[in-house]
């Protein structure tokens, strides 16, 4: 029996329809992550999920027990919010056992709870402070901890990291890592950032427009997207696509608009002359000398691990990863070649994956 | 710092200027050093001030001064506090309590009705919910005379005419409209996201207002309750008009000194100090709250 099992939730505001028929399990357990751009869902369907959102049509099931009616306080669910939500006139103590206050547990028992919280998440010391005294990253380590206080049969993540500086969002993602490590309690992360829910979650659910496009393990979405809008979310920098048509007769070709050919793998002949996206990851390109074709560098990155390269290639503007150091100019010359068992292939109309 | 400030130059061309005479200069400086040490924007608000506050000082000097020398011309006398002990001798006493439990009430309920609705109106999205706040809002656009007549023949056929019970209504009435409108600005500026985080804690909606957004709300609660008392507490017009005898306020009570026979000044001095007292302290206590209750919500925290 899954922990969370969500049956075609339907959610509009108006006349908007924000979320259209999402089914999803969860287990026990799980780090799941919820992603997609802005606009997509992702947090109403969170807050649908706690209770702060009514559903149109729809089953929540926790635990095997129906909870589309239940008000959040009966749900047993944690949340924390982007922007932590914690109380200004409470005390870091106060803040961490006010839901153990409100579910009536004597005082010497709430005190010993919050301590036990507060010293894995460093906040023993700060715990008669008043939020405004904190900093960001200790603001967001009283929110988890407010969450993990309660034991919870799940956390829910709003965007939790997105007020915080890249290092400290670096270290926080670490945390919250090793914390559902040590608790193993269901999660549901909400982020618009893909290197999240990639480094995060057992299982990456991309939403797009209110549909699941996508559900499954960060590096099965990265090797096989199931279509052209999950290859090009997942991923930093993203895939490139060119557009063409397929020549899967005799050696399978595949003809770019601008009438450069490009190698593929094996492709059924029923697929022949159809109309497809090209689809290469920036770090599965080869410089090829003999083989290779032009490509024109525009700008070149260099990040320390790895070089960056925009370029002009087949009548598109790509960008291309290299591990090694290359010694490349604007206005260089390259001559590149796609990895062809790294090519994913998907309909033009459609986008969804063919090969 | 110092070309703001004229003395300060009038200082630097003072010791600039040439030394023929030796003790002259030296004496001219110290007065410009003098004239430069006073702050003039100082002395400025300290005169604006005097000049506001002389009516104010001259009742309250009045009502201090013997009987027999109630318009003497010299400032030095020695204080009685007479004319207050025969005022609570009177029936001010009286009218003074009266106005005192019929503020209080009228604002007691203001709140009790008002602060649940502005946070209705503040987090409820329905929609009528701009039109009702405006609709709140007009009771405050006519101008008081224009209800006297309908309120005074409602009062007359009600029997609530020189009632405590119906000017405690009449001033409910005006004070909702402020209630109303200044506790939703300071709800507004309460981030929903508390609220939620509330309810995922374990409160009901109830639990939530009252653990979390009221304490927050509590110094802009305090500066409306101050509001409301303070007008409550000067209205002279309706307690004129909707009382006679038994539920006279103390404005009103005051003009009952301006008789036939005379005109009682010193018991006039004495009971406008007396009503002042309650209006300065209050508002001095919580002026830091009614600046800021008046500009709420203007500026993002």
């Amino acid at each position: 029996m899954p922990a969370l099992s969500l049956r075609n939730i339907r959610k509009s505001f108006g006349a908007t329809a924000i979320l259209r028929d999402i089914s999803l399990d969860i287990d026990e357990g799980e780090f799941i992550a919820l992603v997609g751009p802005s606009g997509c869902g992702k947090s109403t369907l969170l807050r649908i999920i706690a209770g702060l959102e009514p559903l149109d049509s729809g089953d929540i099931d926790l635990a095997g027990k129906r909870i589309n009616d239940a008000t959040p306080r009966d749900r047993d669910i944690a949340m924390v919010f982007q922007n932590y939500a914690l109380y200004p006139h409470m005390t870091v103590a106060q803040n961490l056992g006010f839901s153990l206050k409100l579910a009536g547990r004597k005082p010497a028992e709430v005190s010993r709870r919050v301590e036990e919280v507060a010293r894995p998440l460093g906040l023993a010391g700060l715990l008669d402070r008043r939020p405004r005294q904190l900093s960001g990253g200790q603001r967001q380590r009283v929110a988890m901890g407010r969450a993990i206080v309660r034991n919870p049969r799940a956390f829910l993540f709003d965007e939790p990291l997105s007020n915080l500086d890249a290092k400290l969002r670096v270290q926080m993602r670490t945390e919250i890592k090793a914390l559902h490590q040590r608790l193993g309690t269901t999660t549901i992360y909400v982020t618009h950032d893909q290197v999240e829910a990639m480094t995060m979650a057992d299982r990456i659910v991309v939403l797009k427009d209110g549909v699941v496009e996508q559900a499954g393990a960060p590096l099965a979405l990265y090797d096989r997207p199931g279509n052209a809008f999950v290859a090009g979310f997942v991923g930093s920098p993203s895939m490139n696509f060119i557009a063409g048509r397929l020549q899967a007769n005799g050696l399978p070709r595949f003809v770019a608009d601008d009438g450069t050919l490009l190698p593929l793998g094996p492709v059924p002949s029923a697929l022949d002359g159809r109309r497809v996206l090209y689809g290469v990851r920036p770090e599965h390109f080869a410089i090829d000398e003999t083989h290779g074709i032009g490509a024109r560098v525009d700008v070149v990155e260099p990040t320390g691990s790895e070089t960056h390269i925009a370029l002009r290639f087949a009548g598109h503007d790509i960008i291309v990863a290299f591990r090694n150091r290359i010694g490349a100019r604007p206005g260089d010359h390259l001559l590149l070649s796609p990895r062809p068992e790294h090519v994913h292939l998907f309909d033009a109309q459609s986008g969804l994956r063919l090969n | 710092m110092t070309t703001n400030n004229p003395g300060a130059q009038a200082a630097a061309l003072a010791h600039a200027g040439p030394g023929r005479d030796a003790g002259q200069p030296r004496f001219t400086a110290a007065l410009a050093r003098r004239i430069a040490a006073i702050d003039w924007r100082v002395c400025a608000a300290l005169a604006l001030l005097l000049a506001v506050m002389f009516p104010f000082l001259w009742l309250v000097q009045l009502s201090l001064r013997p009987a027999d020398d109630l318009f003497g011309e010299s400032l030095l006398f020695v204080p009685s506090l007479d004319s207050f002990r025969s005022l609570l001798q009177g029936d001010f006493l009286a009218s003074l309590i009266n106005s005192l439990v019929v503020s209080t009430a009228s604002t007691g309920l203001s709140l009790l009705i008002g602060v649940p609705a502005a946070y209705a109106l503040t987090r409820w999205r329905f929609r009528a919910r701009r039109r009702i706040a405006l609709w709140v809002l007009v009771t405050r656009m006519a101008p008081p005379i224009a209800f006297t007549i309908p309120f005074y023949l409602a009062y007359r056929w009600s029997g609530l005419l020189d009632t405590s019970l119906g000017l405690v209504i009449v001033y409910l009435t005006f004070n909702l409209a402020i209630v109303i409108w200044l506790m939703q600005t300071y709800f507004a500026s309460i981030p929903q996201a508390l609220e939620e985080a509330a309810y995922i804690d374990g409160c009901g909606v109830w639990g939530a207002f009252r653990r979390v957004t009221l304490p927050l709300t509590a110094p802009g609660l305090a500066a409306t309750a101050v509001l409301c008392f303070v007008f409550s507490w000067n209205d002279f017009f309706y307690a004129l008009i909707l009382t006679r005898t038994h539920a006279t306020t103390a404005p009103v009570a005051i003009v009952n000194f301006l008789q036939y026979e005379g005109w009682e000044w010193s018991k006039i001095a004495a009971a406008g100090t007396l009503v002042m007292l309650p209006v300065v302290i209050f508002t001095v206590l919580v002026r830091s709250y009614l600046v800021r209750g008046m500009t709420a919500g203007s500026v993002k925290d």
